[in-house]
């Protein structure tokens, strides 16, 4: 057939990475209705509204605070240094502020195919702009929560007899936040690929960030990690979440724990996964109708 | 406008997926050693490497421009694998499907609508999932609120509303949609007869002034008629007649019985 006459066609061969990433440029007003659509829909017929972006992570740093509040500068303390005094309500919300964002992205990310199947079965659209949308509606309860932290974050500079500084480094921010976005997405659509037939990985999903919660330092500070297995402390610094929170409230706080190479490995493992994910999803999602 | 060339789309038959990874690679292990598949149940009908259904076998043809098809059929025909291709849910196994223009394809009455939302709030919902930007839309929302007759439940959450109202909203969307091809699944069952006359009316008046080109599926002849220009049928996958309404239906009304 000769395909100049046509602008689109439709045959059984597979390019190794065909994103329709222009397409997903054409629906974008799409994509904003969905990011608007999870928000508003989030929320419909709640009295308090898109106050609850604000309370979830307000209850948690709390409980955190209440049950290992006087630890935060001792044994569960964020730097090797001795002496250095962080607010501990700060030291777990800026935890607890990440943590929300990747868990949230993730959990809903790896649903893309399961949980769109009857709207995806019925009509075409880049499929990818799912998880766009997905990652942007959590990225706003992100910046509202992140500056409801700034917020108090001020409150305890200016009250002052804590060692913050704020710095430079908090240029960072947008790094790291665009470092959580990669690292959760890339790891939410690997998820969402590999559930189209098996759906056993879904199961895990909510366990495994459980597991990966304790594994990281969200409740607790690098120092006790480092005082209970000094030798395995690169393995625990390799998952990407560690270096992301560290380096968070290294860039808030001005001090703390901070290491490049962490920090780079982090982006490189975030970056990997990413195009992997993107990779497995272009593969997919062409016939995943057939075997879901 | 639609060039379909040898399409054939193949599908497994027994438990696709239904097993666990587990399961796939005992049958690995066992078809790599040349044994029996241990996961077959006993008794139950084994299923060949070669035991496939064709759900499409060589489809051919063309549709032109500003032309109205049926594409009527026995159940399992075809027909909605056809839809599905052309409007890329899932790929083919063999063969080419060239196409020109923007396709909306309405398999389903209000597709991507959210229970939570308002009528009006589902209205740029729907039509964006169709391919539509919200300037297109913004500039029609009237027509279709008009259209619709539920004007004054436009700003109601759609979770509230009677079966009839969801289709009558869905169908205001869709037929105000601006493109090259329209292609339905029985959408015009439902809804009440006036409702359903004046969208034939109006699906056949956008397609003779903007010369839109439709292809419906429908198991109801009288839609077919009032609707239609030219017809195909299939049966068991393959094309069996293509060409003038009446003598397509009664082709399709001779059909011997499925078995």
């Amino acid at each position: 057939m000769d395909n100049k006459d046509f602008k689109t066609v439709i045959n059984s061969k597979h390019r190794l990475f065909n994103l329709h990433l222009k397409e997903a440029f054409l629906y974008s007003d799409l994509i904003k209705l969905f990011v608007r659509r999870d928000f508003v829909a989030k929320y419909k017929q709640t009295i308090l509204g898109p106050l609850w972006a604000i309370i979830q992570p307000l209850l948690t740093t709390v409980v955190f605070t209440l049950i290992f509040g006087s630890l935060a500068n001792g044994v569960l303390g964020i730097s090797d240094i001795d002496g250095i005094l962080i607010p501990s309500f700060l030291f777990y919300m800026s935890g607890s502020v990440c943590w929300g964002y990747f868990s949230a992205n993730l959990s809903e990310t790896s649903s893309t195919f399961i949980k769109n199947r009857r709207i995806m079965g019925k009509v075409y659209y880049p499929r990818i702009a799912t998880p766009i949308a997905s990652s942007i509606s959590n990225l706003i309860s992100f910046t509202i929560q992140f500056v409801l932290f700034f917020i108090i974050y001020l409150v305890f500079l200016i009250k002052g007899g804590y060692d913050l500084s704020f710095s430079v480094n908090i240029l960072f921010i947008p790094l790291i936040i665009l470092e959580l976005m990669i690292f959760s997405t890339g790891l939410g659509i690997i998820i969402s690929s590999l559930t189209t037939k098996y759906k056993d990985l879904q199961m895990l999903v909510g366990f495994g960030l459980q597991i990966l919660q304790f594994v990281s330092p969200i409740a607790y500070g690098l120092t006790l990690v480092s005082s209970k297995i000094p030798n395995l402390m690169w393995l625990y610094n390799i998952n990407p979440i560690t270096s992301i929170i560290t380096t968070f409230r290294y860039s808030v706080f001005g001090t703390g724990y901070f290491n490049l190479a962490f920090y780079l490995v982090g982006w490189a493992i975030s970056l990997l996964l990413f195009f992997l994910g993107l990779l497995l999803f272009s593969r997919i999602e062409r016939n995943f109708m057939d075997t879901i | 406008m639609i060039k379909i060339d040898n399409i054939s789309k193949e599908y497994k038959l027994g438990q696709i997926g239904g097993t666990t990874f587990q399961d796939e690679v005992q049958r690995f292990f066992a078809k790599l050693f040349k044994k029996e598949d241990p996961t077959r149940k006993i008794g139950a009908k084994k299923y060949g490497k070669n035991e496939k259904l064709l759900a499409l076998d060589g489809v051919s043809f063309e549709i032109n421009k500003g032309e109205r098809v049926g594409l009527i059929g026995n159940n399992g025909a075809g027909k909605s694998t056809l839809l599905k291709l052309i409007s890329r849910i899932t790929s083919p196994t063999k063969g080419e499907i060239g196409l020109n223009g923007r396709v909306v394809s309405m398999l389903e009455v209000g597709t991507g609508f959210h229970p939570d939302l308002t009528g009006r709030e589902n209205i740029y919902m729907n039509g964006a999932i169709l391919g539509m930007t919200k300037k297109e839309i913004d500039s029609k929302i009237e027509d279709i609120i008009e259209f619709s007759e539920i004007r004054e439940f436009i700003d109601t959450p759609v979770k509230r509303y009677s079966s009839g109202m969801y289709v009558k909203l869905a169908f205001s969307v869709v037929s105000h949609l601006d493109s090259e091809i329209i292609i339905m699944d029985e959408v015009l069952a439902v809804g009440d007869i006036q409702f359903q006359k004046k969208c034939i009316e109006k699906i056949n008046s956008v397609s003779e002034e903007k010369n839109r080109t439709v292809l419906y599926v429908s198991h109801n002849m009288s839609t077919i008629r009032q609707l239609c220009n030219r017809v195909i049928v299939l049966d068991k996958g393959k094309v069996i007649f293509d060409g003038n309404t009446e003598e397509g239906i009664k082709t399709y009304e001779n059909l011997p019985k499925n078995k």
